[in-house]
């Protein structure tokens, strides 16, 4: 366990850590003949990012595993040991009924959670495309400075206010329900997947529009100012100069944005549309067991665990490109 | 084919329900019933059984739908369940002030572990499937299923099993109405399935479904008295499914309160309760689905 054959570790190892430097991970005394903590134990690493599993040589990854696996036992031994254990693995993670509410039989009553869980993947996709047009006409109302714009600054800054304080369920409803009761012709004939859509992107719009707003602040007055003097119009200053660096310094908040979305497309199940959340509720309460519910927490995991670790590699490269001082 | 809804028929369901609960060896994870205490089903031998000790914990959801509740209100005695509910203390020997209700919403009310109830009274049918992971006491209610739709749309009038299955039918989650229309109806596009009651009216109201499904008491009241135009289409036969009240599994004061719905049922209270707050004077048509 050294500090210099790993780039990784260089964060927690402080006065201690060094001492202890190739020594592995057993404790040893320091002259003082105190214990020490060689630093792969550290709970923090800091100046570089945090590794999930801090680099230490082969020692490091045997302890690591060895501690997680006693945590789990641990973990484990106390659910099983618990006196309702039985009844809660019944209720919660009975292979049958999860294999069961997985793969549905809608003769008996019940649908696939599997297969509903398309209707979020679809409702997910259209949202966040929807989302990252609309945030963005938002963000830059926002930004505007001309005076003409005034009334549309206000409405925005309406507009972000209303939708980031009012619960997302209660949009659904208005939504859902509101819109079909109005009888318009084309408005009130769309499926509860397209209302669903609609709720989702206006909520989500007004978070999104103040992370590009975030981004858009990000990029130093300056550049504007010499993309400006080389005689880029407004507009083409916007295009090509602002936003892209705009945006690049936003892709893991909107990344976070868009994980928080693929679960909240749950929430058009109140409208009765049959996602994965409503398959596992129908179930739930046709068998009353919950096993359902874990089917469909096991596929929402699937789902957002890819796009979290994507989000936290471009972190990472974000990261190291600064430090590089690249300037591209 | 019109037909009164015969008192006889709920009796047989009920009878036959019955016999399905004592039939129900479902395996117990809550440990074994201890029924020595309750064997002569007095106020005084079920005391140590109950949740609160001189009190009989009742519970149900919260909108509580009429005709089963009256005025959202369970502790008013009104409404069928209600009702059902104060006879049954009383056959226990518990005065009126003695029944506390509590709040227990469906999706809560069959998770594993010990209640906060004694029973819970909630429109709650029983399924072999569901007595594994709770107990039900024999049944109060013999249920049938009915369509309410809006009047003037084209299932107020066409609706041979055939036709049945061109619309696009809606429930409220957790009920067995659903479990009926994709087993019985067998319709091609998918039902739409709501949270509570009341959204799976206001879609029918927007057109968003062709028609609800629910049991006959509260299709009868929807029609009559909540959707201004909305009519009840018809009822369905009886497919053998009842109400029972939803106990902790393994509860023992399930024994006790089957003795007391029995005597309820064979006294007449039951029916004549049914005719007061359930309008099953009312003709009704039956149709095959």
């Amino acid at each position: 366990m050294t500090t210099d054959d790993e780039p990784g570790t260089v964060g927690a190892a402080g006065p201690s850590g060094l001492s202890v430097s190739g020594a592995g991970l057993t404790r040893r005394p320091s002259p003082d003949g105190r214990i020490v903590e060689p630093s792969p134990g550290g709970f923090f690493s800091a100046g570089r990012g945090p590794r999930l599993l801090s680099a230490g040589g082969g020692r490091a990854a045997v302890v690591s595993t060895v501690s997680t696996l006693v945590v789990l036992a641990a973990l484990v031994a106390i659910f099983l040991a618990a006196p309702g254990s039985a009844q809660v693995r019944h209720t919660f993670f009975d292979p049958h009924d999860m294999w069961q509410s997985f793969i549905g039989n809608p003769s008996k009553g019940y649908y696939s959670v599997g297969e509903a869980i398309w209707l979020n993947i679809r409702m997910f996709l259209v949202a966040e495309v929807l989302i990252l047009i609309l945030a963005l006409v938002i963000a830059l109302i926002r930004q505007s400075t001309g005076p003409v714009l005034f009334p549309l600054r206000v409405l925005a800054m309406i507009y972000v206010d209303f939708f980031r304080g009012v619960p997302l369920l209660l949009v659904v409803y208005a939504i859902g329900f509101g819109l079909p009761a109005l009888r318009l012709a084309f408005v009130s004939s769309q499926s509860f997947a397209v209302y669903g859509v609609i709720a989702l992107t206006l909520s989500y719009s007004a978070y999104v529009s103040e992370v590009y707003r975030a981004g858009l602040n990000s990029v130093h007055q300056s550049q504007v100012a010499a993309a400006r003097s080389l005689g880029l119009s407004h507009g083409t200053a916007l295009r090509y100069v602002i936003l892209p660096q705009a945006v690049r310094n936003i892709v893991p908040p909107l990344l976070n944005d868009f994980i928080s979305l693929q679960k909240d497309t749950a929430l058009v199940g109140v409208l009765g549309a049959i996602e994965a959340n409503q398959a596992a509720q129908i179930y739930g309460s046709t068998f009353f067991n919950y096993s359902s519910l874990t089917v469909a927490a096991i596929l929402f995991l699937i789902l957002t665990i890819p796009l979290a670790r994507f989000t936290d590699r471009l972190i990472e490269k974000d990261r190291r490109r600064r430090l590089a001082g690249a300037v591209t | 084919m019109m037909r009164r809804v015969a008192m006889v028929a709920l009796a047989a369901t009920a009878a036959a329900g019955l016999a399905a609960c004592g039939s129900s060896t479902a395996p117990s994870a809550g440990g074994a019933p201890s029924t020595a205490s309750t064997a002569s089903c007095t106020y005084s031998s079920i005391q140590s059984e109950l949740y609160q000790r001189g009190a009989l914990t009742v519970a149900t959801d919260k909108p509580a739908y009429p005709p089963w509740f009256e005025g959202n209100n369970p502790a008013n005695g009104k409404g069928y369940e209600s009702a059902v509910a104060y006879d049954i203390a009383a056959q226990l020997g518990f005065r009126a002030s003695q029944v506390h209700w509590a709040y227990e919403p469906f999706d809560a009310s069959y998770a594993p572990g010990p209640k906060k109830f004694d029973f819970d009274i909630n429109e709650i049918s029983y399924t072999p499937q569901r007595a594994q992971a709770v107990s039900f006491s024999s049944s109060y209610y013999g249920v049938q299923q009915a369509l309410v739709a809006l009047k003037g749309t084209p299932i107020a009038t066409k609706h041979t099993p055939a036709e049945l299955k061109s619309y696009v039918y809606g429930d409220q989650i957790g009920t067995t109405s659903l479990q009926f229309i994709t087993s019985k109806i067998q319709p091609t596009a998918q039902p739409k399935v709501f949270s509570t009651l009341n959204d799976v009216k206001q879609a029918l109201q927007d057109h968003q479904i062709a028609a609800l499904v629910t049991d006959t008491p509260t299709a009868q009241y929807i029609s009559a008295d909540e959707i201004p135009h909305s009519v009840m289409v018809a009822q369905f036969p009886s497919t053998g499914e009842h109400y029972g009240l939803l106990f902790t599994k393994g509860n023992p004061l399930v024994s006790c309160v089957d003795k007391a719905i029995t005597k309820l049922r064979e006294n007449g209270t039951l029916a004549a309760l049914q005719k007061k707050y359930l309008q099953l004077y009312l003709t009704v048509p039956t149709i095959q689905p």
